[in-house]
């Protein structure tokens, strides 16, 4: 046992252990190039699909927005990729639109927006889907 | 704020009780319109999922069953009819089947006289060793349908495409079509096998490695187009039944990218000495599948004379397509890139945040273990903002006899980066576990930084090596040095003594060699 414990103080080996894992406290949700990407660079719709998405709502950082309600939060608000998971929803702060800023109905995500009826739609609810077995 | 342009939640529920009896009924185009990209929420056939998986191979189900042990609410689609998708329905399993049988009929044929053993007539039963194989498949595959049960995951028997962003629409196997929304979405189609211009596959004279797997009778005479692991285990196979092997590569080593060229050498002595003929530096020109057999013109691959082959069965083995055909990724504006490979970020994510893409159809190797790692990580990245894959110790095996299998660099790699790197290798005809086996073909090769020691690159051929890269790709993750593996103690007499000694062998010297 000794002699093992010699040995063990004479070389010190690489592999240590460094105690239980953990998720890093910060954590950079940026895009960036997948490291088995060939050209290790994303196409550029990667930041024109979240510029795009992030234009309105706090996600966008809005100058005033950031200065308001996420004064907290960091340079990736700027970054080419907008916020979007850079950050929690919690730091950037609330989704209310700043005073005397509106909202038109058509800025918002397609899903948000008001559907056209379709015949197949309103048949379908006259006949209480009846429609949709014929 | 978005939450009041929202339909209300109750007049949703009273209908809820005619969505589910919708759900699997609707088939006709009429019908199938209305649920169209834009529909309206008392159409939503069921519940918005955490996370929607489309394909139910290895990186689908691993990520499925991580999802669900996660508590996220999950659904996966396939369309196969079975789970497991190529690696277990008709990869890395059944061919490990008919490599393991065939190898022991191959065994007891010639190599049993010099053991002791004098064995009678042999005779090869191929249907009872497919049905053996098929015995592995069905039961690995139920065994999956268990644990989607046992983790609450949804499995959606059907080929998904994208309605819209969040939506995916779902062709039922069983007939008429559902569809699925998800707040994140993950793509892991897997891919297929490329295929050879001007040679149709029909899977039974010329084949890929799904037909390799499921002939009926042994060729007489059979042609591989590509030296690569696919091809070289398949063409392993069939020789060890009695085919006449030829591998054509185009380049002039065999095992594809990745494998050390010493070890590919080797290996190709001893598949040679095998009985399996080898053309390298060869490309073939054309094909002819119009008579009884496959007639195959090729000639070197800078140009020369032109040779024909003639064979039985032609097997084209020139690699693996990402495979995304139906998606409709088109109407979602998903982008792949010039081989076909969607395009994703360091968290798997493609250009829309909430769908992820990870295994075949991205980037990477094109293997199973990679494509498990990233779906475990891509649900960690979904659950707890952080997942990892280390991309530089992801291990290659080649199930071949003696096997092949490495991690890290190789030497032409270390060369072309212009590393100060060590070499130490010790063989097995110097180990006395694999001496007293009577199989004792190859060598344990390390490669490490000549100033650290670190370890860059591990590369074995010989018995076992699939299972003995394991403790080099844990040396590699953890940074060790060659040190550390030569200063572990292993058990004696076991073949990873071989490991052990070729550490030794790099930074200082072997004991037995």
């Amino acid at each position: 046992m000794f002699a093992s414990t010699r040995v063990l103080m004479h070389r010190q080996p690489m592999i240590r252990f460094i105690g239980k894992r953990s998720i890093p406290q910060q954590v950079d949700h940026a895009p960036h190039a997948h490291p088995a990407s060939p050209d290790h660079t994303l196409p550029e719709s990667f930041s024109s699909y979240r510029q795009r998405a992030t234009s309105h709502g706090p996600l966008g950082g809005g100058q005033q927005r950031v200065a308001s309600s996420a004064a907290s939060v960091p340079s990736t608000v700027m970054s080419p990729y907008g916020a979007i998971g850079g950050h929690s929803a919690k730091q950037l702060g609330s989704v209310k639109p700043a005073s005397g800023e509106f909202w038109d109905r058509s800025q918002l995500p397609k899903r948000f927006q008001r559907l056209q009826w379709s015949e197949a739609e309103i048949e379908a609810i006259e006949s209480g889907g009846a429609s949709m077995h014929a | 704020m978005f939450s009041r342009l929202l339909p209300r939640a109750a007049p949703r529920s009273a209908l809820q009780a005619q969505q589910q009896s919708l759900r699997y009924v609707r088939a006709s185009p009429t019908t199938s319109s209305l649920f169209h990209a834009q529909q309206r929420g008392y159409a939503t056939p069921s519940e918005e999922k955490d996370l929607v998986i489309i394909g139910g191979g290895v990186a689908g189900y691993v990520a499925a069953i991580k999802a669900g042990q996660e508590g996220l609410k999950v659904a996966c689609i396939e369309k196969r009819g079975a789970l497991g998708g190529t690696c277990l329905n008709v990869g890395c399993i059944p061919s490990k089947s008919l490599l393991n049988n065939s190898h022991l009929y191959h065994q007891i044929l010639h190599d049993t006289k010099n053991r002791g053993i004098e064995v009678g007539d042999v005779k090869l039963n191929l249907a009872q060793m497919m049905k053996a194989k098929e015995t592995s498949v069905s039961g690995l595959t139920k065994g999956i349908e268990f644990l989607f049960k046992k983790n609450n995951v949804e499995y959606i028997k059907g080929t998904g495409a994208f309605e819209d962003e969040h939506t995916i629409k779902v062709n039922l196997v069983d007939g008429g079509e559902t569809s699925v929304r998800g707040k994140n979405i993950l793509i892991a189609t897997g891919s297929e096998s490329t295929p050879f211009p001007g040679l149709e596959i029909d899977e039974k004279k010329v084949i890929t490695s799904t037909g390799a797997i499921a002939l009926t009778e042994v060729p007489k005479k059979m042609t591989v187009i590509g030296g690569g692991i696919i091809g070289l285990e398949m063409a392993s196979v069939w020789s060890r039944l009695g085919s006449e092997v030829t591998v054509v590569e185009f380049l002039g080593q065999i095992g594809g990218p990745g494998m050390d060229n010493e070890v590919a050498k080797q290996s190709q002595k001893l598949l040679s000495k095998q009985g399996m003929k080898f053309k390298l530096n060869t490309k073939v020109v054309s094909g002819d599948a119009s008579g009884e057999g496959v007639k195959l013109e090729v000639e070197a691959a800078k140009g020369g004379k032109a040779e024909t082959i003639e064979s039985d069965v032609v097997l084209v083995a020139i690699g693996r397509r990402p495979y995304t055909k139906g998606l409709n990724l088109e109407s979602i504006g998903l982008e792949t890139d010039t081989r076909g490979r969607l395009v994703i970020d360091s968290e798997y994510r493609t250009k829309l945040p909430h769908i992820r893409v990870v295994g075949d159809c991205t980037f990477g190797p094109m293997l199973a273990h990679k494509a498990e790692e990233e779906a475990v990580a891509a649900v960690e990245f979904i659950t707890k903002g952080f997942g990892h894959v280390n991309y530089g110790a992801i291990p290659s095996v080649m199930y071949t006899h003696p096997e092949v299998a490495w991690v890290g660099a190789n030497e032409q790699e270390l060369k072309e980066q212009g590393v100060n790197y060590k070499v130490g290798s010790f063989p097995f005809s110097a180990n006395s576990r694999a001496k007293t086996n009577l199989d004792s073909d190859g060598m344990v090769k390390f490669l490490a930084d000549a100033e650290t020691d670190r370890i860059l690159g591990v590369h074995i051929i010989g018995p076992n090596a699939g299972e003995m890269i394991a403790e080099g790709t844990l040396a590699l993750e953890y940074g060790a040095s060659t040190e550390d593996i030569g200063r572990t103690c292993h058990a004696h007499p076991t073949l990873a003594e071989a490991f052990k000694e070729a550490a030794m062998n790099t930074y200082g010297k072997a004991v037995h060699y």
